[in-house]
């Protein structure tokens, strides 16, 4: 037996579909008549710097064209203990994403007795991505990662965004993906220039601002989950790792918003 | 072509030419209680003690070679199993019952064309309550037995009786500190018991167990090596169960 430290020449040798090139023509012929296949999607994510870390917060919509396919999907998902990755577009391929990255991780760890390092880690999703393209480009299977992580060297927090090549941009202080991140992104620039860099805010200021660019993002974009069926997602990471923000303090924080912002329980008649 | 005769002549030589090189490989002992999995050895410069998968780890005494290559393959397997199908689906059972085994059997049996395997293992895995847990010993030619509570490998048979011996009755109770003080007691009844096999006679080695000799053993053994200890956690909050314990949580166990 060939001894491989490497979970994707593993796959590759047992065939793995996820390091296999689809098959040319996936679609049914008749995909125009409506009875084509559409994958699950999720939507909006979010993360944000603050002075101790990033915070991450998804809503918890995952849709499928026009329908609504599950409102308590999980988007901030941990690949080890210092690494969250926020995923939207394809629910199915990012979960399976994220388990490679995350047995990729640990079989690395476990034979060469050594982490993998941060930019090797990036790397492998940016693999993960790039074989997707073939994929994508028939449009199944696409989705797009952000991910935060906690540098100890630099004792900071660090935000990377890809794109649907594979190609990794590290931002300086937030990151969205999703459908509804296109209606907010000028949003971060306001908030940075008017309010304070999202890097020197206090963990509690960084999650309002993200809970409020998802609200606005649900208001602005039909896939988008509003948070007033299911509460959204938030995990922090910090030098002490990946936490969840406790439910208490999100649905503190949530009615602290719906009052600022004068959201009433019944609908305005005009 | 071999006939029957030399193919069991020729195992026969291969058996003692390997438990030659096994019996002064320094002994592993392997303890099941409530707080989780330990495995205790002495190492000699390099590391002993090695994480498998999310609730296995195993330690060996062999070739430096055959022993990698048992780790590494098996470590393979599991994360190969664990994303196909469910990290639930990796169990001991399947990775040695139905592919380790068979390996280290056919490197044994092929007499014509390779080597076999020198090594003997001590793997374990840690389940939901310490009843659960279970070890299993593999040995060069692909033979295996599984155990609860207490498990120990050595170079020698005689040698692992000793250090059941020693260790006493399993009590899944105990402290770590109570725990990881019989293992290395039982850890020093058999290297005693093993190194000496090949040159002295059982009577004579008998004769020579006192605790003077034994204590001299141990010091002898930490002037270039090190009691290394693996941990699988039962109950945790963290991504990894498995870690080697630092020297300050262990030091209590150095001679003074």
């Amino acid at each position: 037996m060939e001894l491989k430290g490497d979970l994707w020449s593993l796959l590759e040798t047992s065939g793995h579909p996820l390091t296999q090139p689809p098959p040319r023509n996936p679609r049914p012929a008749d995909s125009h008549a409506g009875t084509g296949f559409i994958d699950t999607h999720g939507t909006t994510v979010i993360a944000v710097k603050y002075n101790g870390g990033v915070v991450n917060v998804g809503d918890r919509r995952a849709t499928a064209n026009f329908s609504v396919m599950y409102d308590k999907a999980e988007k901030v998902l941990p690949l080890d203990d210092y690494i969250l990755l926020s995923v939207s577009g394809s629910f199915a391929k990012a979960m399976e994403v994220v388990r490679f990255l995350r047995t990729s991780f640990k079989l690395y760890e476990r034979v060469y007795l050594q982490s993998m390092s941060l930019d090797g880690k990036l790397m492998e999703l940016a693999k993960v991505i790039r074989a997707g393209i073939p994929e994508a480009m028939q449009g199944i299977g696409g989705f797009i990662p952000i991910l935060s992580t906690f540098d100890k060297e630099r004792n900071e927090g660090r935000i990377f965004f890809y794109d649907g090549m594979g190609a990794r941009f590290e931002s300086t202080d937030f990151g969205a993906a999703g459908s509804g991140s296109t209606h907010i992104r000028g949003i971060f620039d306001y908030i940075s220039k008017t309010k304070k860099p999202f890097h020197e805010m206090t963990r509690e200021e960084a999650l309002t601002e993200a809970l409020y660019l998802l609200d606005i993002a649900a208001d602005l974009d039909a896939a988008t989950g509003g948070w007033h069926k299911v509460l959204p997602l938030a995990k922090t990471i910090s030098v002490n790792g990946i936490e969840d923000v406790p439910e208490s303090e999100l649905l503190e924080l949530v009615e602290r918003i719906d009052t600022s912002i004068g959201q009433r329980k019944r609908p305005v008649t005009i | 072509m071999y006939t029957p005769f030399e193919r069991d002549e020729a195992f026969g030589y291969r058996k003692d030419s390997v438990e030659n090189k096994l019996r002064e490989g320094s002994p592993v002992i392997g303890v099941s209680v409530e707080e989780g999995l330990y495995l205790l050895t002495v190492c000699r410069g390099q590391r002993k003690v090695y994480e498998i998968y999310d609730r296995q780890m195993f330690s060996a005494i062999g070739m430096q070679g055959d022993i990698e290559d048992v780790r590494v393959s098996v470590i393979q397997m599991a994360h190969q199993e664990g994303f196909e199908r469910s990290p639930d689906d990796v169990t001991l059972q399947r990775l040695i019952g139905f592919a380790l085994s068979r390996r280290l059997k056919q490197a044994f049996g092929d007499i014509l064309s390779s080597s076999p395997f020198v090594i003997r293992a001590l793997f374990t895995e840690l389940g939901r309550t310490p009843a659960q847990d279970s070890f299993y010993a593999l040995n060069y030619d692909g033979e295996f037995r599984t155990s609860t509570g207490v498990a120990a490998i050595a170079g020698t048979a005689l040698a692992e009786d000793r250090m059941l011996e020693r260790y006493g009755e399993a009590d899944v109770t105990l402290s770590r500190e109570q725990v990881l003080r019989r293992a290395l007691s039982a850890w020093i009844a058999g290297a005693q018991e093993a190194f000496r096999a090949g040159s002295v006679s059982e009577e004579a080695r008998e004769a020579e167990n006192t605790e003077e000799a034994e204590r001299a053993l141990l010091h002898d053994e930490l002037k270039t090596g090190h009691i290394e200890v693996g941990f699988l956690e039962r109950n945790t909050q963290r991504e990894s169960r498995f870690r080697l314990l630092a020297p300050a949580d262990i030091a209590f166990l150095n001679p003074t």
